[in-house]
């Protein structure tokens, strides 16, 4: 049992509403971002699903993960679904990886969005380039898909640190139980 | 007083007097320009104004600063807000100017093609992300009668065709895809006919590719390529590029063409879709 006050209680519930208030202005911002101009953009929707998936439970970050999926599929003219499936997938299981394997880390945040955005980026370019057998596809390869999976983990440096300055002022940090200030008392007089 | 009049100081100054009305009348008759005495006077004292105008302009220009301070900025308030408002009339005026020279340019394929159904002029809402091909969304849709597979074009050329189409909004994939193939003659002999197909390679210079064209072919550079209406997904005798150099396929068998489109697809504002013309493929 988790001791909180009725008022406790309420800034929990108002800045986790905030929280999530900022977390999807974020994705908003970087939809609009990534269906502007002409020129090669990250898909800055695969870091953030991934840094916010980080940081919170498996049901808010498959959710997510979805939505920022179907936006990507919305701003780079893909299959409707076909990444909210992936980013939903890989959502939950980097949610997982930090909860039972992983420090929530920079570096780890870095090795987990290099490696799932290179995957997101290797399986846009089989499904929608290599599977036709265009000529000189390796190409797009070369020019295309490898430049936005570099330009995706560079910005994911960037997000990584406006997700962690969200958190740190409104994720809410975890009161010790009973049982825990007890079995932390008994250790200290040991 | 009398005798004043009678002494010769008078007499002088009236004699100097009639020597400075004689030099005015003299001045009178130079038609503009200084007499001589007046002209040196000015040169050799032209350095000495010019500085001393410059620092009695300055001092007069501080002192009306402070004198005038409220004045001035109050001025500068309003002077601010019509500028606000001038430049907001002139963004205004420019998006008109835009999209009525727009609009002469489409009036001009709806006279050139009376049997063309066009839609209403589309903007382009945007190139879809990191497309090698170009693809880009416009802010029409099923509501303005557009459909699936409906030629897309601008009164220069060719553009795409649409391939996804939403209430409002609608995906245009355009001649710069391998996806889309067009049969396409040339417009000067009407003779040499080939498949116009994007490739990779083309598609990075913003060019697509001619291909599958005779090897007695009289093409050359510049010619003008147009649709030849035969499949019934485009309107016949349609512009779509013009042949910038030609060569040999890969296989020997058959030469290609570089084609560079009609319009710049790379950074396109606004197109038409052509909703219906004679020899449409009816949809099953």
């Amino acid at each position: 049992m988790r001791i909180k006050t009725t008022r406790e209680q309420r800034i929990l519930y108002f800045k986790t509403i905030f929280r999530w208030i900022l977390y999807y202005v974020l994705i908003f911002v970087s939809f609009i971002v990534m269906t502007s101009g002409t020129w090669l953009k990250p898909v800055l929707l695969v870091p953030i699903a991934l840094a916010i998936a980080i940081n919170n439970n498996q049901y808010g970050s498959v959710v997510t993960g979805a939505i920022c999926g179907f936006l990507i599929d919305i701003a780079c003219g893909k299959l409707f679904g076909y990444n909210a499936v992936i980013l939903a997938f890989f959502c939950i299981v980097v949610s997982l990886l930090f909860e039972l394997y992983l420090r929530n880390k920079f570096v780890n945040y870095m090795l987990i969005t290099a490696a799932v955005s290179y995957i997101q980026c290797r399986l846009d370019y089989r499904f929608y380039y290599k599977i036709w057998n265009y000529d000189n596809v390796e190409r797009i390869f070369r020019k295309y898909t490898l430049r936005i999976w570099i330009y995706t983990v560079i910005s994911a440096v960037f997000i990584y640190l406006v997700i962690k300055l969200i958190n740190h002022f409104l994720m809410p940090k975890n009161h010790l139980t009973i049982e825990e200030v007890i079995t932390t008392k008994t250790q200290q007089n040991q | 007083m009398r005798e004043f009049l009678k002494s010769t100081r008078f007499k002088i100054l009236l004699a100097f007097l009639a020597f400075l009305v004689g030099i005015m009348i003299y001045a009178v008759t130079k038609g503009g320009y200084s007499v001589s005495g007046a002209s040196f006077i000015n040169t050799a004292t032209k350095p000495f104004r010019k500085v001393s105008n410059k620092i009695s302009m300055r001092f007069e220009h501080k002192i009306d600063k402070i004198n005038n301070a409220d004045k001035y900025y109050n001025e500068n308030e309003e002077l601010k807000k019509e500028i606000g408002i001038l430049n907001s009339q002139l963004t205004e005026y420019e998006a008109l100017k835009t999209e009525v020279e727009e609009l002469r340019k489409f009036v001009s394929i709806k006279e050139e093609h009376e049997d063309y159904v066009l839609s209403v002029p589309c903007d382009v809402l945007g190139y879809v992300a990191n497309d090698p091909f170009r693809s880009f969304t416009i802010d029409k849709g099923s509501a303005d009668d557009i459909k699936p597979n409906c030629p897309v074009v601008t009164a220069e050329g060719l553009v795409g065709i649409t391939i996804e189409v939403s209430e409002h909004v609608s995906t245009v994939r355009t001649i710069l895809s391998p996806d889309l193939t067009i049969a396409a003659v040339c417009s000067s002999s009407n003779a040499d006919y080939g498949i116009i197909e994007g490739s990779v390679m083309e598609a990075e210079k913003g060019y697509t590719k001619l291909s599958h064209l005779s090897l007695k072919n009289k093409l050359k550079p510049g010619d003008l390529m147009i649709t030849t209406g035969t499949s019934g997904l485009f309107p016949k005798d349609y512009s779509i590029g013009k042949i910038k150099s030609i060569d040999y396929d890969t296989s020997g068998l058959s030469m290609c063409a570089e084609i560079e489109p009609c319009i710049d697809i790379t950074r396109l504002t606004s197109v038409i879709v052509i909703t219906d013309f004679s020899g449409k493929k009816e949809d099953d």
